[in-house]
């Protein structure tokens, strides 16, 4: 029922675990893939696993933070599939750290690749999105209920929901923009964070972590044309944690 | 996204709307619908559509508000169908009593009013509920969604109090029970539709329909679809990991 032929999508952190997913399933559903990561090695890897054509898939590298970074991979998506469809901003940078003990370079630095970073490559992309294309802009848990020792993190993430509706209100009706708050989701993120609090699962209703393939799907759904009503909300994809708040 | 064949769906309110959009977006999805009305006559005619496009369904009448006539109809679903994996809360009712044919403000609406509403919107979803979920519970999976609405989250003056309020209940409704029941694998969500045209809505003012439009970034009214759309996500396996979730399908209005 989603069918993403000759649809353009391009994606940030694409390396990373959600990155991965979401690129599998687009890639799945037929559309052409424009993989960008900070680690140009591995994405470009990834991208000749997942298309080793090479026909539906596009590697490069990304520093979220840079903004001619951002304005560089939209000009090498248009140039090579004409258009935008879908942006996913899943670039994203998650370190421990109490706010007492925190440099104002660390600070700068989250705002820089999770907030800063999402307002570079959306901004870039704007005059590329087609009628009908779709942003959805990774957030998180932590940027609805803040995060113990991820204050930067958090703020960042917060930021970003924002953003997203107030693109939302400038983007319309041509592209909707919605944003996906993943929860506890398998990886190598939320491993320390489960060893020292193992209740967090006990207090999951679903009794479980997510899979990368669960925001994918959700992902996947608001970038389609079922969700062509949809715009400016926030999907939750916590298994319950918190009941979606 | 996945089928949804093999999966028994039951729709309240399916006769007309909102409803029937959903129930037939399911049965297009491959599943077996339930097509539960309060009016035989539209269940049947909505069944019966589907059915000549090729689709397993059941037209099936009852009083949502009712508590036999609720188990009795839910018995047979699972007698013709299987049973029950998919429950849709949709039924619902939003009554224009008042003096000049719109929705009757505090002063003018009787209690009588009051508690029909409730009856139907809320309690409803508590009667459905309360028959599908031990054969989910038993299944060890199983998706309830509920129709609540913007209107219950924010004030909206088409619609009365007793309409607003019974739909912020199903929002209470459905994160309670997503957390009671997510041990047991049952998935529970609710859609929050913003403006849609829908038999229930032709009856507001043209000047008040266009007055939602431009004040929703999409710029246009909903239509049943579009709500159909995100139920039948919310009943897929790409929600697997959604769930206490209220959905808004508003095109941008509010963003509440």
């Amino acid at each position: 029922m989603i069918d993403f032929s000759g649809k353009v999508l391009l994606l940030t952190g694409a390396n990373g675990a959600i990155g991965r997913a979401v690129a599998r399933l687009f890639h799945g559903h037929g559309a052409a893939c424009v993989l960008t990561d900070l680690d140009g090695g591995g994405i470009a890897g990834f991208a000749r696993e997942l298309d080793p054509g090479g026909d539906r898939a596009l590697a490069l590298r990304q520093d979220a933070a840079q903004a001619g970074d951002a304005d560089a991979v939209v000009q090498a998506t248009v140039a090579r599939f004409g258009r935008i469809d879908a942006l996913v901003t899943a670039a994203g940078l998650y370190r421990d750290r109490l706010v007492s003990e925190m440099s104002e370079e660390e600070w700068r630095q989250s705002i820089a690749i999770n907030l800063d970073g999402v307002f570079h490559v959306c901004r870039a992309a704007i005059p590329h999105l087609a009628e009908g294309s779709a942003i959805v802009n990774i957030a998180s848990m932590a940027g609805h209920r803040g995060s113990y020792a991820h204050a930067h993190y958090a703020a960042a993430k917060g930021g970003v929901l924002t953003l997203s509706r107030s693109l939302a209100l400038e983007l319309a009706p041509r592209t909707r923009v919605n944003a996906v708050s993943p929860g506890l989701i398998e990886g190598p993120m939320v491993q320390p964070l489960i060893a020292k609090k193992p209740e967090l699962i006990t207090n999951t209703p679903m009794k479980r972590l997510g899979t990368a393939e669960e925001v994918a799907g959700v992902v996947a759904f608001l970038c389609s044309d079922l969700a062509r009503f949809v715009t400016g909300e926030t999907t939750h994809v916590n298994g319950g944690l918190h009941i979606a708040s | 996204m996945s089928s949804h064949r093999g999966k028994v769906v039951l729709v309240t309110g399916a006769g007309r709307g909102i409803g029937q959009a959903i129930a037939d977006a399911h049965a297009v999805a491959g599943a077996s619908v339930a097509y539960l009305d309060h009016d035989p006559a539209l269940a049947e005619a909505a069944a019966e559509a589907a059915r000549g496009r090729g689709a397993t369904t059941l037209a099936v009448s009852a009083d949502v508000a009712d508590e036999a006539s609720v188990k009795t109809a839910v018995a047979r679903v699972a007698d013709v169908l299987g049973p029950v994996s998919v429950l849709i809360n949709n039924a619902g009712i939003s009554p224009k009593s008042g003096a000049d044919g719109k929705r009757a403000k505090l002063g003018e609406m009787s209690a009588a009013e009051w508690r029909r509403v409730l009856d139907v919107n809320l309690t409803g979803a508590f009667l459905c509920a309360s028959a599908v979920v031990p054969g989910m519970r038993a299944a060890g999976r199983g998706t309830i969604v509920s129709v609540s609405s913007v209107a219950g989250k924010t004030y909206c003056d088409i619609v009365g109090v007793h309409y607003a309020a019974t739909k912020a209940a199903l929002i209470g409704f459905t994160k309670h029970l997503a957390g009671e029941l997510g041990p047991d694998g049952i998935t529970v969500n609710a859609v929050a539709p913003g403006r849609i045209d829908t038999p229930l809505m032709r009856g507001t003012a043209p000047e008040a329909n266009e007055a939602a439009r431009m004040a929703t970034p999409l710029r246009r009214l909903g239509s049943p679809e579009d709500v159909a759309q995100t139920c039948l996500f919310l009943t897929s396996d790409n929600a697997a990991f959604v769930t206490g979730q209220v959905c808004d399908v508003a095109g941008g209005w509010l963003m509440t």
